[in-house]
């Protein structure tokens, strides 16, 4: 299947909500979801961006049947090591389910590392749910370590929140498919 | 005691440095530690910063046996998630032993709260590493959720041999 990967720009931004939407109503989760094409736009695309994304696109002749193209992305975003400096982290890697199984995913994850190793990062980090078997054995295939429990560091995520308004309760976050 | 938070600036990332290799030293990690002042200085200080600090200080009369009076630190910096936007991740919270136990700490982490809410951030994010129950329970005890214990969330890194060849894989533009 011919599919290209290119970096994202501000019309993007409504197929990557789509996305975003199409995996959590799936995950029946979409009620979570509160950041809006607007949102991405602006904090994508600004003069300080958030995040940088990174777009999987078929041709036409390959386009969904409701006529879309773009059937993936990656979102990701630098971050910072005391011990070892710019790292990059990678928030989001989707393809719709009918593109799977055609390297599309792993292109935008190597993507991702190309991206962050010219700017200088020495670590692409990321998380995945821990009965998402599948994707678990993908990236210990690819030669990634585990930072908890059985490989590397045991680590425990925290997140506080509790006093700030926009805390949704109890919040569920489901994985993400990546290809 | 007295101390005082306050942003962290240029200068003061000697200190900082010196306090990220005691912090090493406590999580048994020492020689983990590859970054210079200099990547500090130009990482944190340049137009677009990749990561902000506060420190906290105390009076010269307060200062520790070997002269420091800058005796804690927390390094953040801005994530983004999908759902919820903004976020803010606390990647180092330190204060030198002889200081704990007097609020300093919880005073660095309130301010970090305080500067990612002042931007509309929506969470704080930390890690923790397992065996340090004594840190853990601290931050439970402030509100914090524990995702790895609540939902399965576990921390992948690619890095050394494994990121090279990743990146290697890259379709050409």
């Amino acid at each position: 299947m011919d599919f290209s990967i290119r970096a994202a720009n501000l019309e993007d931004c409504k197929d990557i909500a789509r996305m975003i939407m199409e995996l959590a109503e799936y995950e029946k989760v979409s009620e979570h979801v509160k950041v809006t094409q607007k949102d991405l736009e602006q904090d994508g695309f600004s003069k300080n961006p958030f995040f940088h994304g990174i777009v999987a696109e078929v041709p036409e002749a390959q386009r969904t049947k409701d006529g879309h193209v773009k059937i993936g992305y990656a979102l990701y975003f630098l971050s910072y090591s005391s011990w070892k400096g710019r790292c990059v982290y990678m928030e989001d890697l989707y393809v719709m389910p009918e593109f799977r199984g055609k390297g599309i995913g792993k292109a935008l994850m190597s993507k991702v590392a190309q991206l962050g190793m010219a700017a200088g990062c020495t670590q692409l980090n990321f998380t995945v749910l821990d009965w998402n078997k599948a994707s678990l054995d993908f990236y210990a295939a690819q030669g990634c370590q585990r930072r908890d429990g059985r490989a590397g560091l045991p680590r425990h995520a925290l997140r506080g929140g509790r006093s700030w308004s926009v805390w949704p309760s109890p919040e569920r976050r489901l994985a993400r498919y990546p290809w | 005691m007295d101390f005082k938070i306050r942003a962290a600036k240029q200068e003061d990332c000697k200190e900082i440095s010196r306090m990220i290799i005691e912090l090493a030293v406590f999580e048994k990690m020492q020689d983990q530690v590859k970054i210079s002042t200099q990547e500090l200085e130009r990482d944190g200080f340049c137009s677009n910063p990749l990561f902000e600090c506060q420190v906290a200080e105390v009076s010269e009369e307060q200062k520790s046996s070997q002269g420091y009076t800058v005796v804690g630190y927390v390094l953040y910096y801005y994530t983004y998630s999908t759902w919820m936007g903004l976020t803010v991740f606390m990647e180092d919270l330190y204060v030198m032993p002889e200081y704990r136990g007097k609020g300093i700490g919880k005073g660095l982490m309130s301010k970090v709260a305080q500067v990612g809410k002042e931007k509309q951030c929506t969470r704080l994010q930390l890690a923790v590493l397992d065996w340090n129950t004594r840190s853990l329970d601290f931050y439970i005890m402030k509100g914090a959720r524990d995702m790895t214990a609540s939902e399965g969330w576990h921390a992948l890194r690619f890095d050394g041999e494994a990121l090279d060849k990743l990146a290697a894989e890259a379709p050409k533009d």
